[in-house]
């Protein structure tokens, strides 16, 4: 995907036309807004049943080493999901002792800069930033910004999400649990 | 007479004595005094005489393979490098500029033929010779003598099946010495299968806002908090409507309290085969088939064959080194708690895999880890709760008044016919009192000697 990111041009694809921008748009608000609402299984269903979601980490890098300033798809990353772990983690919420998210964490995903570069064969390749605002407890802040690069699974009247590239602007992780989605 | 306070180095009298910081983990009252988790004084202590002493981990040898390459790491809040030299040697050197102390290298890790200081460019061999200085002969007329300005090296570096290890002390014991009754859990850990271990590239770091201890203390002796801090984990990491009992560890419990130096762990063997095929179970559910079966058949065979003794198919385990290296055998993470003030950790994780065992189980313990033991691990995310909690707590004056139980298990601990080291039930904090009694030896003592009586 990452590939994808590097050629893409800022001319669209001459299949972008406004309403798809603003249904796929749509479709992005409408994850942010279950996430925010804590409704993981209706999130859960708007998943596609292959996908893949990541997180690589992020390293500090000379300059003439930039290529491998994320680690690659067969090393550490923060996440690295398939529908099926994506869904043990909504268990672990569900069974009423995730203490991490009990009390619940306060998140809004705010997502913008959506930018579809690629759609054929019944996918639509697009990125978006994003920034994630988390409150928990009495006043912890957490702020994670960055950039999304998400493959959407065209499926009749709506999309399923098929593949998410997550890049953390940190390299450091500020935060003692990544117990949400992104 | 009444007893001199401790001097730091840094901070001249503090205002402890040696009585006052034994009193602080009292082994028989079974209890500690929660100022060893905020005391800034205790902190820069803790900085000169544990981690300015002890052997620390600081890298794998996996992640420097060639001549010239670096890692980037901590010795407690000094940063190193270490180096893999022509001759295939390590060094591991303070990274500061003998100039003005700018950090000499900022990336992570990567490849060097020198390390050139950003500032003025004071620059330094891989082997930490200053090999360059701008304006040698119009600013210092050639007068600098540069091989007295050479990068700071620590005093001695050792490897350990593949682990690198590195004390600032010249005085400090051989790392096997240091190691003990450690040494033998370690090598189960690290040496079951011919040619060693490998990491999974790339670190994992993440800020957990606690003292170090709290973490190196779990690690070294608490299977007690996993049944309910980790129960969401437990059950959510098993199939769909596995009854809890059958996702816990079976066998004996066993925990261990090195005779010195304050390491610890604790584990599960199981005597029996029934019992075994659940444990597999176990493994099979949250890492995976591959990884479970050859660390369960293979590695288990290879290591009974090196080392013909004890039931050594441990399960469930956990340990600590003192001060700050931690991993879990199985689960294989392995972590250095980087110290960030009294207040705050920084986590350094990586997956530690035996490069003997197949790509399928390697890749599951890379997924497997993520999903568990990490940032955004189901298990460690509740871990960091705890922690962070309990630091917030200790703001308050009548909380750091506050003695804290460390009784459990207490006397019932033994030598063990098998297991090295002072051995009880699996829940106890027989290795917590180790560990805290050896903390305290550490910062009033400033002779190695005593430290193993």
């Amino acid at each position: 995907m990452t590939d994808i990111v590097m050629t893409a041009t800022v001319v669209p694809d001459s299949q972008v036309t406004p309403e798809l921008q603003y249904r796929v748009e749509q479709f992005l608000y409408l994850e942010s807004r279950l996430l925010d609402d804590r409704k993981f299984r209706l999130w859960y269903d708007m998943l596609d049943d292959d996908l893949r979601y990541t997180m690589p980490i992020r390293q500090n890098r000379l300059r003439r080493e930039q290529h491998l300033e994320y680690s690659g798809a067969v090393e550490a990353q923060f996440f690295d999901e398939t529908k099926k772990s994506i869904d043990m983690r909504i268990r672990r919420l569900e069974t009423g002792f995730a203490w991490a998210e009990d009390p619940p964490s306060r998140t809004r995903h705010l997502v913008t800069n959506v930018t579809i570069f690629h759609v054929c064969n019944e996918k639509i390749q697009l990125s978006a930033y994003f920034h994630v605002y988390r409150s928990r407890l009495e006043r912890q802040i957490e702020h994670f910004v960055g950039q999304r690069t998400d493959c959407l699974k065209i499926t009749g009247d709506s999309y399923s999400l098929l593949a998410r590239e997550i890049r953390l602007d940190q390299s450091t992780l500020m935060t003692n649990s990544l117990s949400f989605f992104f | 007479m009444t007893e001199p306070f401790i001097e730091s180095e840094m901070l001249g009298a503090t205002r402890w004595t040696s009585a006052a910081i034994c009193d602080l983990v009292d082994e028989n009252k079974g209890s500690i005094d929660p100022r060893i988790y905020t005391d800034e004084q205790l902190y820069q202590l803790e900085l000169e005489r544990i981690f300015g002493r002890a052997w620390l981990c600081v890298a794998h040898e996996a992640q420097i393979p060639n001549a010239g390459d670096f890692f980037s790491t901590y010795m407690g809040e000094d940063p190193v490098l270490v180096v893999r030299q022509v001759d295939m040697s390590v060094k591991v050197l303070l990274n500061q500029c003998r100039h003005r102390g700018m950090k000499l290298c900022r990336a992570d890790l990567g490849n060097a033929k020198v390390f050139s200081c950003s500032y003025h460019g004071w620059s330094y061999a891989i082997n930490g010779d200053l090999i360059r200085v701008p304006r040698e002969e119009e600013g210092y007329k050639n007068k600098l003598i540069k091989s007295d300005w050479g990068a700071i090296e620590v005093a001695a570096v050792e490897l350990y099946h593949g682990l690198i290890f590195a004390t600032w002390d010249p005085q400090a014991p051989s790392l096997k010495t240091y190691l003990g009754d450690a040494a033998y859990y370690l090598d189960t850990f690290l040496s079951r299968h011919d040619g060693g271990t490998e990491i999974i590239g790339g670190v994992t770091k993440w800020v957990v806002k606690a003292n170090w201890k709290f973490a190196a203390e779990q690690f070294a002796s608490d299977m007690y908090h996993a049944p309910l801090s980790h129960l969401s984990a437990t059950l959510a990491a098993m199939p769909e409507g596995t009854s809890v009992s059958k996702a816990e560890w079976k066998g004996t419990g066993y925990h261990v309290r090195t005779h010195q130096g304050g390491h610890g762990t604790g584990f599960f063997s199981a005597p029996t085969e029934a019992a075994q095929m659940e444990n597999i179970q176990i493994l099979f559910g949250w890492m995976g088939e591959d990884a479970s079966k050859y660390y369960y058949t293979q590695a288990a065979e290879n290591l009974r064959q090196r080392r013909g003794d004890a039931p050594l198919v441990i399960n469930g385990a956990h340990m600590t080194i003192f001060p700050n290296l931690s991993f879990l055998p199985a689960i294989q993470t392995l972590r250095v708690w980087q110290p960030r003030g009294p207040n705050e950790i920084e986590v350094w994780a990586v997956t530690i895999v035996d490069k003997a065992a197949p790509q399928a189980a390697k890749e599951q313990w890379r997924l497997g880890n993520i999903r568990t033991f990490s940032a955004g691990g189901v298990f460690e995310q509740d871990d960091g709760e705890n922690w962070v909690m309990i630091q917030d707590v200790l703001r308050g004056y009548r909380a750091r008044k506050t003695a804290l139980n460390t009784s459990m298990g207490q006397g019932f601990a033994k030598p063990h016919e098998h297991y090295p080291g002072i051995v009880g039930d699996v829940f106890s904090e027989e290795a917590a009192r180790g560990l805290y009694s050896h903390w305290a030896k550490m910062l009033t003592t400033d002779k190695w000697a005593t430290l193993y009586d």
